[in-house]
C-alpha cells in the first residue's frame, strides 16, 4: 500500500511540478531548439533532449500531466458508469440486471483494443468534439476508454450489492420503510467502498496502459501535446539514433501502472 | 572461436554469391492493385517499373522518351500534325510506331490492339479508371498496322508526345474479361486475380509470386526483348516501419532500399555515418513540393505584406540543415531548380525577422499583450496552422514554424487531421482555419492549373472540385496557366514560366518550403540505378542495373 | 446439457456479432472524407468529374442504412467484397491473416501458461522465491506490451543484431521476439492465479495423505494438487482471451508481423474499413469462441460446473 501510493504521489506530484521544474531548469519544453538535437543527459538536460532539441525529463513531466489525467478522469467515469450500472442491476433485478449484465457479458467477450483502435479513427467532429486539438483528444480518448472500463466494476459492484441486499440489516431496514434510495445509499453504498476502490485503482492503470498503446499507434493523444504513448511512437522511429529516448517513458508508464496496482493488491490485502 | 569464424564464413559464403545474381529491395508501402491504370500509388508505380513499360516515359534527366516506342512523335518528324476537331476545335493528331519485337510474358506478341483495348476501356466511364482527363480528351484511335497508331487529341497541349500512364492492356487476356462486366472489371482483372500470369507482364521482369501486403517476387521475363537484365530474382519486400527496415538493411535481410518509398534523409544520412563502408547513397531531389497554403480570405492573411512577412520569418535553410541533414532544396517557387523551366533570377525571401517585422508594422499590426501582434482594431494576429496526423516530419517542422512566427509576434494554434479528414474535407471544402501545410507531387515541368487558376477554387457551386484551396485569383496568373499548355515554342514557354514564378513569388499564395529530396540506399556492389526524382520510377530503367 | 449450453452460446455469440457489425458500420459511414477524397489528394490529374464517377461506382453515394443492408447481406451470402487496400477478395485476406496470428496466439499462450504455472508453482512450493516471482508478475502486468517489443528490438536487433527486426518470412527467428513480447505481457495473471491456486491445493487433507505415504514433491506437486488447482487457471484463459487477442494486435504491429491485428491497424490507417470492419468481426468471433472452448475444458475439468 505504501510503496503503491509513494509512487503514485511522486509521479502526481511530479506531473504538477512540471512547470516549477522548467522554471528551475530555464528552459521551455515546448520551444524546439535546432542546435541541440539528442543531447546526450547533463545538467542542464537531465535526460538529455529529444528531436526537436527539447528537454525530455520536462517533456516527460508534461506527458505525465496528460497521461495520468487520461488515465484517471477515464477510471473516475468508468467507476461512476459502472457502479450505476452495477447497483442498478443488483437492485432491479429482472429484465434490467438480465440486459445489463448480458451486455457486460458481449462487451468483456470482445477484444478491446481491435475495437478501440476503429473507433479512436472515428471522427470526433461527428459527437460535437473539435478535432486535433489536445484536450479534445483527451476528452475523447478518456470516453472511449470509459466505455470499456465500466464493465469490470459494474460486475464487481453487482456482485456486491447483491450479497449486501441479501443480509438481514438490509432487510431489516426494508421491513421499516426505510426509502429504497436511503437504504442504496446508506447501507449498500459504504459496503462496497471497498470493491470499488479496487476496481478504481486498477481501472486507473488499465486506463494510463491503454492511452498509451493508442497514442503509440498514433490513435490517441497527437503531438505537439505530450503523451507518453506519442513520445514512445517517436522513439521507434529514432531508434538508431537515440535509443535511449525509448527508455523514459515506457518506465514511468512501468511505474504508473505498478503504483495503480500495488494500490489495489494493498486494499484487497487489508479487507482479507 | 576459430571454429566460429570458419562456420560464419561458411554459412555467410552461399549467401554472397547467391546475392549476387538476386536482388532485395525494401520499400515502405505495398500497392494497392498492379493494375497499370486502376489508381496512382508510388509503391505500385515502382513494382510494376520491373514489370511492365508504358510507351512513353520521363527519364532521370526530366526529358519525355520512347519505352515501347521508336521515336518520340514531334510536329519536325511529321508524326505529329496540328488540325481541326470534326466539331471545330484545335486538335491534333499523333502517331507512335512501337518496337519491334515486342511481345507480351507468354509469347503473344504486343501490338497496336493492346493499346486499342486500353483506350477503349479507359473511355468507358463505367470501368473506374483514374485520372479520365487523357482519355476525354483522345476522341480517335487508329491502328494502321500491328505497330503504328494514331490518337487524335481534341486540344494541343505541348505534352502531346508523352502518353504518360496510357500503358498497353493485353488484350487477348483481358478483353473478354473486360467486355463482359465493365463495372465489376476491376476487381476481376487478371491483374489482381492472378498477378504472377506471364501474359499480363511486357518488361524485363515479370511477377512470379505475390505475398500480399508484404512481398512481390519478380523473375526475368524470358520474352523480354530488351537488353537482358543482370539480376535473375527481384524481391520487393515491404517494410512499413522505416525503423525496422532500416534493421533489416543492416542485418542484409533487404540489399537496398528504394529512394522514391524508404528511409527519410535524415535516416539514411544517419545510417550512413554508421555503416558508410557497405552502402552508398544519392540523394535525388524531386517533384515533391512541400508548402504552407494560406487562406487568402483570412483577415490577416489576405494582406500579401502579412504573408512575405512569414515567410522573411522562417529559417528554412536552417531547418532543412538541422532537421534534414541539408538534405532538402529550399524552394523559392513551385518550380523545382532540376525542372529546365526553373528560374533562377525569382525573387528570394531570406530569413530576415528585421524585414519580417518592419512588414507586418507597415501591414498595421503593432506587438501586443503576450508578445502576440494587433491590429488597430485589437485583434490578435493569430490563425489556425494544420498538417497531416501521424506524419512525424511535418509535425515536427510545424512546431519549429510556430516557434519562428512567435518569435516576430505571430500566434500560431497547432491542429492536425489524419489525412483523410485533411484532404477529404477541411481543404476540399476550405475549412482550415488559415494555413495547411502539406505536399503536392507534380511531372516536369508540370502546369499548375488546378492550384493556381481562380476557376479551381472549390465552392459549393462547383461541387467542391479544384484544388485551389488558398482562393487564390490573378488574372495574369489565369492567362498564363490557359496558355501555357498549348505553346508548343519552348522558348516562349520558358518566358512564361518566368512570369509565373515571378507572380507567385511576389504574391505568395502559398509559402514555398522545400523540394523533398528521396534518399537511394545501395549496396556498395550494386550500380546502374538512375533516380528519377518524379512520378517514373527508377525501375523503368531496371535492366542498366548491374552487380559489381 | 452441455449441448444445450452450447448452441445458447453459440446463439449468443451471433447476436453479438450482429449488434457490433451494425454499430461499428453506422459508426464508421459517419466519418468524413472517403477513399476517393484521398486519392484525389494524392494524385492532382483527378477532376471533380472522376471522384463524382469513382463514388457512384463504389457505391459511396448510396444512403448509410441502404449500404448497411447491402453489405450484410451479401457477407451473409459469402461474398465478403472486396478489399480496396490490397487488391483482393477480402476472403482471400483473412485465411492466411487468422492463421498467422493462431501461430502467434498458440505459442504465446503455450509459453505464459508454462512459464506462469511454472512461477506459480515455484512460488507456492518455495516461499523464499514468492516476493521475487510476485515482483516479476507485478512488472509483466505493468509493463507497456509495444515498449516491451520495442526494447526487444533494439536489443537484439539493432544493438545485437541476432534476431530479425520484423517481418514474418517463416522460421522461428521471426517468431521468437513476437511470442516472449506477447507472452509475457500475459504472464502475470496465469503465474498470480496458479501460484494461489496450488498453494490452496496443497494445503487440502489428501495432499497430507499423499506425502505420508512417501510420494515425491513433484508427484505430490502434479498428480494430486495441480489437477485441483487447474480450474481456476483455466478460467483465466478464458478471461483473458480478449486481452490476448488485444496484445497480438500491438505486437503484430510493433514487429511487422502480418496477422489479423495488423491487418486492422492497416485497413483502419488506409481507409479500407470493409476489410477493417470484416477482421474485427472475425477477431471478435474467435475471441468469443475461444472463450467458449476455455469454459467447456473447465465444465469438464471441474465436474461441479457441468
Amino acid at each position: 500500500m505504501k510503496a503503491g501510493l509513494i509512487l503514485l504521489g511522486a509521479l502526481v506530484l511530479a506531473a504538477l511540478a512540471a512547470p516549477l521544474a522548467a522554471a528551475a531548469l530555464g528552459h521551455d519544453p515546448f520551444l524546439p531548439d535546432l542546435f541541440n538535437r539528442f543531447a546526450p543527459p547533463s545538467v542542464e538536460h537531465p535526460l538529455g533532449t529529444d528531436e526537436l532539441g527539447r528537454d525530455v525529463l520536462l517533456r516527460l513531466l508534461h506527458g505525465a500531466r496528460v497521461s495520468l489525467a487520461v488515465g484517471l478522469a477515464a477510471a473516475l467515469a468508468a467507476t461512476v458508469i459502472g457502479t450505476t450500472a452495477g447497483l442498478l442491476a443488483a437492485w432491479k433485478g429482472g429484465w434490467m440486471d438480465a440486459a445489463l449484465m448480458r451486455l457486460a457479458d458481449g462487451m468483456l467477450a470482445l477484444p478491446a483494443l481491435p475495437l478501440l483502435v476503429i473507433l479512436a479513427a472515428l471522427d470526433p467532429a461527428a459527437i460535437g468534439l473539435p478535432r486535433g486539438e489536445a484536450l479534445s483528444d483527451m476528452i475523447r480518448i478518456a470516453g472511449l476508454l470509459a466505455l470499456f472500463g465500466w464493465v469490470g466494476v459494474a460486475r464487481l459492484v453487482r456482485a456486491g450489492a447483491l450479497s449486501v441486499l441479501a443480509r438481514d440489516f438490509v432487510r431489516a431496514a426494508r421491513a421499516m420503510g426505510v426509502g429504497e434510495a436511503r437504504i442504496l445509499r446508506r447501507h449498500v453504498l459504504p459496503e462496497l467502498a471497498t470493491p470499488i476502490a479496487i476496481a478504481t485503482a486498477l481501472a486507473v492503470g488499465g486506463a494510463v496502459l491503454a492511452e498509451s498503446t493508442l497514442s503509440f499507434l498514433g490513435l490517441g493523444i497527437a503531438p505537439p501535446a505530450p503523451s507518453w504513448g506519442n513520445m514512445l511512437a517517436n522513439a521507434q522511429e529514432l531508434a538508431f539514433q537515440a535509443p535511449l529516448v525509448a527508455l523514459w517513458p515506457g518506465l514511468a508508464i512501468l511505474l504508473a501502472v505498478l503504483g495503480c496496482n500495488l494500490v489495489a493488491d494493498a486494499i484487497s490485502r487489508q479487507r482479507r | 572461436m576459430k571454429r566460429w569464424l570458419l562456420a560464419f564464413l561458411l554459412l555467410a559464403l552461399p549467401t554472397m554469391a547467391q546475392g549476387r545474381d538476386a536482388l532485395t529491395i525494401g520499400i515502405t508501402q505495398y500497392p494497392s492493385t498492379f493494375h497499370p491504370n486502376i489508381d496512382n500509388m508510388a509503391a505500385k508505380s515502382y513494382v510494376l517499373g520491373f514489370a511492365r513499360r508504358p510507351v512513353t516515359a520521363y527519364d532521370a534527366e526530366w526529358r519525355p522518351v520512347c519505352l515501347l516506342c521508336e521515336t518520340l512523335p514531334t510536329l519536325e518528324n511529321g508524326l505529329a500534325a496540328r488540325e481541326r476537331t470534326p466539331d471545330g476545335k484545335e486538335g491534333i493528331a499523333v502517331t507512335w510506331v512501337l518496337r519491334e519485337e515486342l511481345r507480351w510474358g507468354d509469347g503473344t506478341p504486343l501490338t497496336t490492339e493492346d493499346l486499342r483495348f486500353a483506350w477503349e476501356a479507359g473511355r468507358e466511364a463505367a470501368t473506374g479508371f483514374g485520372p479520365a482527363e487523357f482519355y476525354r480528351s483522345a476522341y480517335e484511335f487508329t491502328a494502321h498496322d500491328a505497330r503504328r497508331f494514331t490518337i487524335r487529341f481534341d486540344k494541343v497541349t505541348f505534352e502531346f508526345a508523352s502518353l504518360g500512364d496510357f500503358a498497353p492492356l493485353p488484350a487477348h487476356l483481358e478483353r473478354e474479361r473486360w467486355r463482359a462486366d465493365p463495372r465489376g472489371y476491376r476487381m476481376r482483372t487478371l491483374y489482381d486475380t492472378e498477378p504472377t500470369n506471364p501474359g499480363l507482364w511486357n518488361g524485363p521482369y515479370r511477377i512470379t509470386a505475390v505475398q500480399p501486403g508484404s512481398g512481390v517476387t519478380l523473375e526475368r521475363n524470358e520474352r523480354w526483348s530488351g537488353p537482358a537484365p543482370h539480376f535473375r530474382r527481384i524481391q520487393v519486400r515491404t517494410v512499413e516501419n522505416t525503423a525496422s527496415l532500416e534493421a533489416q538493411l543492416l542485418a542484409g535481410q533487404v540489399d537496398m532500399v528504394a529512394g522514391e518509398l524508404g528511409l527519410s534523409v535524415e535516416q539514411a544520412s544517419a545510417l550512413m555515418r554508421r555503416a558508410g563502408n557497405r552502402f552508398q547513397v544519392e540523394y535525388k531531389s524531386g517533384l515533391i513540393y512541400e508548402h504552407v497554403d494560406l487562406r487568402l480570405d483570412h483577415p490577416a492573411l489576405s494582406d500579401r505584406r502579412v504573408r512575405q512577412a512569414l515567410l522573411h520569418a522562417l529559417d528554412r535553410p536552417q531547418i532543412v540543415a538541422r532537421l534534414f541533414e541539408g538534405r532538402q532544396t529550399v524552394a523559392h517557387s513551385t518550380v523545382n531548380p532540376l525542372d529546365w523551366v526553373h528560374e533562377a533570377a525569382t525573387r528570394q525571401y531570406a530569413h530576415d525577422p528585421a524585414r519580417a517585422v518592419a512588414l507586418l508594422e507597415e501591414a498595421g499590426w503593432r506587438p501586443g499583450p503576450g508578445g502576440i501582434r494587433v491590429n488597430a482594431s485589437g485583434e490578435r494576429l493569430s490563425f489556425e496552422l494544420m498538417t497531416t496526423a501521424g506524419n512525424r516530419s511535418r509535425e515536427a517542422v510545424q512546431q519549429v514554424l510556430q516557434a519562428q512566427w512567435r518569435a516576430v509576434g505571430v500566434e500560431v494554434r497547432i491542429r492536425n487531421e489524419p489525412p483523410r479528414v485533411l484532404f477529404g474535407e477541411s481543404l476540399s471544402r476550405r475549412r482550415f482555419g488559415g494555413a495547411a501545410m502539406y505536399a503536392w507531387i507534380s511531372a516536369p515541368e508540370g502546369v499548375p492549373r488546378t492550384s493556381l487558376h481562380s476557376e479551381e477554387i472549390p465552392s459549393a457551386e462547383r461541387n467542391w472540385s479544384g484544388q485551389n484551396y488558398t482562393g487564390f485569383r490573378n488574372a495574369e496568373m489565369d492567362a498564363l496557366l490557359e496558355a501555357l499548355p498549348q505553346e508548343l515554342d519552348r522558348e516562349r514557354r520558358r518566358e512564361m514560366w518566368r512570369r509565373l514564378q515571378a507572380i507567385y513569388a511576389e504574391e505568395l499564395p502559398a509559402l514555398p518550403l522545400w523540394f523533398r529530396q528521396d534518399a537511394h540506399l545501395w549496396p556498395r556492389w550494386l550500380e546502374g540505378v538512375r533516380p528519377t526524382g518524379h512520378l517514373n520510377p527508377s525501375t523503368l530503367w531496371a535492366e542498366e542495373w548491374r552487380a559489381r | 446439457m452441455a449441448g444445450a449450453l452450447i448452441l445458447r452460446r453459440l446463439l449468443q455469440i451471433a447476436v453479438t456479432t450482429a449488434i457490433l457489425s451494425l454499430c461499428a458500420f453506422l459508426l464508421i459511414g459517419l466519418m468524413p472524407g472517403d477513399p476517393i477524397d484521398l486519392a484525389i489528394a494524392g494524385d492532382p490529374r483527378l477532376s471533380a468529374a472522376d471522384a463524382a464517377r469513382m463514388r457512384a461506382l463504389h457505391g459511396l453515394d448510396q444512403p448509410l442504412l441502404a449500404r448497411y443492408l447491402a453489405w450484410a447481406q451479401s457477407v451473409l451470402g459469402g461474398n465478403f467484397g472486396h478489399s480496396r487496400l490490397f487488391a483482393q477478395p477480402v476472403s482471400a485476406l483473412l485465411g492466411p491473416a487468422l492463421l498467422s496470428t493462431l501461430e502467434l496466439l498458440g505459442l504465446a499462450l503455450l509459453l505464459a501458461l508454462g512459464a506462469g504455472v511454472g512461477l506459480g508453482a515455484l512460488a507456492a512450493l518455495r516461499p523464499r522465491w514468492s516476493g521475487p516471482v510476485q515482483a516479476l508478475a507485478l512488472a509483466a502486468q505493468a509493463v507497456p506490451t509495444f515498449w516491451l517489443g520495442l526494447l526487444l528490438i533494439i536489443l537484439f536487433a539493432v544493438t545485437l543484431g541476432w534476431l530479425p527486426a520484423g517481418g514474418a518470412e517463416g522460421g522461428w527467428r521471426f517468431l521468437l521476439l513476437p511470442v516472449v513480447t506477447l507472452a509475457f505481457a500475459n504472464l502475470a495473471a496465469y503465474t498470480r492465479h496458479s501460484a494461489a491456486a496450488l498453494r490452496s491445493a496443497l494445503a487440502e487433507p489428501h495432499i497430507r495423505t499423499a506425502r505420508a505415504k512417501g510420494a515425491s514433491e513433484a508427484r505430490v506437486l502434479w498428480r494430486h494438487a495441480w489437477p485441483n488447482a487447474a480450474i481456476p487457471v483455466v478460467a483465466v484463459a478464458a478471461l483473458d482471451a480478449g486481452a490476448l487477442v488485444s496484445g497480438a494486435l500491438v505486437t503484430e504491429t510493433v514487429f511487422a508481423r502480418p496477422g489479423m491485428g495488423k491487418l486492422i491497424f492497416d485497413a483502419v490507417m488506409g481507409s479500407d474499413f470493409n476489410l477493417a470492419l470484416l477482421a474485427l468481426l472475425v477477431v471478435a468471433v474467435v475471441t468469443m469462441l475461444a472463450t467458449l472452448a476455455a469454459d467447456l475444458v473447465q465444465r469438464w475439468l471441474d465436474p461441479r460446473l457441468a
